[in-house]
């Protein structure tokens, strides 16, 4: 597992899998758009606009995945003084930010047939507003600094601090009566999702999560070149 | 006791320091004042609409206007040396931390709470909303001193991005112009709201000497 934090490792590592990874990705979204759009019933209340769950249901939880991937990172490399750490931080954040985009622009295209309104000032719609300004504040002290062994701590230290806000969009919709409704899959009670919904989403998620580490490996690599050269 | 002497003579330092900048403050408030005769100007001047949007526009800007003086929080000190010579007294990062926000709690944010009787007449809030807007803002400007501490310590080597300070100050007292406003309007459960406000402060307050330290070093280090 030497790969995840030594990056001649990890360049190694990333030239064996970035093929299959794209491979697996690019077969793994079209076998998931098939059954999302085609294999998979209505809902009987919401009729088709149910489909827009299978992409904004993975990039919700892709977006929660890549920030606590950062707050690890940041935790590594600043306790262990491992400088990949601060590379990963630097490629995965506007992968976030893409991530926390697409999920509210697909929860407020499904919102407007739905709840009727576009955007509403619910905690959980809020607290996810609040996640993708805090990527921006990371992109920002990234472009903003010029010195590259300020910036990368600094960037750390501000995502350590900032991680206080994933137990709060985790927990939005237990802790208060929102619009939003609960999450329907858990790790400790059986899943109140029918199978034949449940398995376009796994699907859509598995292929987030492969096209998430292709562009991730893409942008690392580009990442070590560049500081290489400074 | 040197340990004292020492602490004294930061203090006097300070103060000597905000006296001489004193129009920065006055600045400041003037600007608070002012943005409420522009949200008077733009929302007009109907005395029920102040009742229940008053202490939301009032700690909206008491918020933007604290923002403003961050810029000197650490700036002056570390680029005269100040910083610097502190720590070779013997002050470590964190203590330098603890004892510049209470310093900006003192003489920037105790001047604004003298401004908030004035403010609340010209809003129209009343006087059992003012004694409570006056413990939420007692709390609350506590808390902005140590969030500004660490952005304003996170932007010391920033010279092309000026306002992100600001922004990360910001994004940071969403929950507590949440419970601060919370506090003012609601009747029943006020202390329980003061207790999560305390525990707010409290958090903060352990986070921010090492978060800021940290910051200070890594500024220092790199200059």
């Amino acid at each position: 597992m030497r790969f995840l934090i030594n990056s001649k490792r990890f360049n190694v590592f990333a030239d064996i899998i970035f093929k299959p990874v794209l491979v697996l990705s690019i077969v793994l979204l079209i076998v998931g758009l098939i059954f999302a759009f085609f294999l998979s019933p209505d809902d009987y209340q919401q009729g088709s606009t149910v489909r827009i769950m299978y992409v904004h249901v993975p990039s919700a939880w892709l977006s929660l995945m890549t920030y606590l991937i950062m707050t690890v990172y940041s935790i590594i490399a600043l306790a262990f003084r491992m400088p990949f750490g601060f590379i990963v931080n630097t490629a995965v954040a506007p992968i976030g930010a893409i991530f926390t985009l697409v999920c509210i622009i697909s929860g407020s295209l499904w919102g407007k047939p739905m709840w009727g309104t576009w955007w509403v000032w619910d905690a959980r719609l809020t607290s996810v507003a609040v996640l993708f300004i805090i990527y921006l504040i990371i992109i920002f002290i990234n472009i903003s600094f010029e010195n590259v062994r300020v910036r990368e701590k600094i960037a750390a230290i501000f995502i350590l601090v900032g991680s206080i806000n994933l137990p709060i969009i985790k927990f939005s919709v237990d802790w208060w009566n929102t619009l939003h409704q609960p999450a329907t899959i858990s790790k400790l009670s059986k899943p109140s999702i029918d199978p034949s919904m449940m398995t376009p989403l796994i699907i859509m998620t598995i292929a987030f999560i492969f096209i998430g580490i292709t562009i991730a490996i893409l942008r690392i690599k580009t990442e070590i070149i560049t500081r290489e050269n400074i | 006791m040197i340990f004292l002497h020492k602490l004294l003579n930061f203090y006097y330092r300070e103060y000597k320091l905000n006296l001489s900048g004193f129009q920065d403050i006055l600045t400041n408030i003037t600007f608070f004042f002012i943005s409420i005769f522009i949200f008077i100007f733009s929302i007009g001047p109907e005395k029920e609409t102040y009742s229940f949007l008053g202490v939301g526009i009032l700690w909206t800007l008491l918020l933007l206007s604290s923002t403003l003086s961050l810029r000197k929080f650490y700036q002056d000190d570390f680029e005269n040396g100040n910083l610097t010579l502190l720590h070779l007294n013997g002050f470590s990062f964190e203590l330098i931390a603890i004892l510049k926000t209470f310093s900006h709690f003192i003489f920037v944010q105790i001047p604004f709470l003298l401004s908030i009787p004035l403010a609340s007449i010209l809003l129209n809030v009343g006087n059992e909303k003012l004694y409570r807007l006056t413990i939420s803002f007692l709390l609350g400007a506590l808390i902005l001193s140590s969030l500004g501490s660490i952005s304003s310590s996170m932007n010391l080597l920033n010279k092309r991005n000026y306002l992100l300070g600001s922004v990360i100050v910001m994004i940071f007292s969403i929950p507590i112009i949440i419970f601060s406003v919370g506090i003012i309007n609601i009747n029943e459960n006020f202390n329980s709201l003061v207790g999560i406000l305390s525990g707010i402060l409290l958090i903060t307050f352990a986070v921010n000497p090492w978060a800021s330290g940290a910051c200070l070093k890594i500024a220092i280090q790199n200059n």
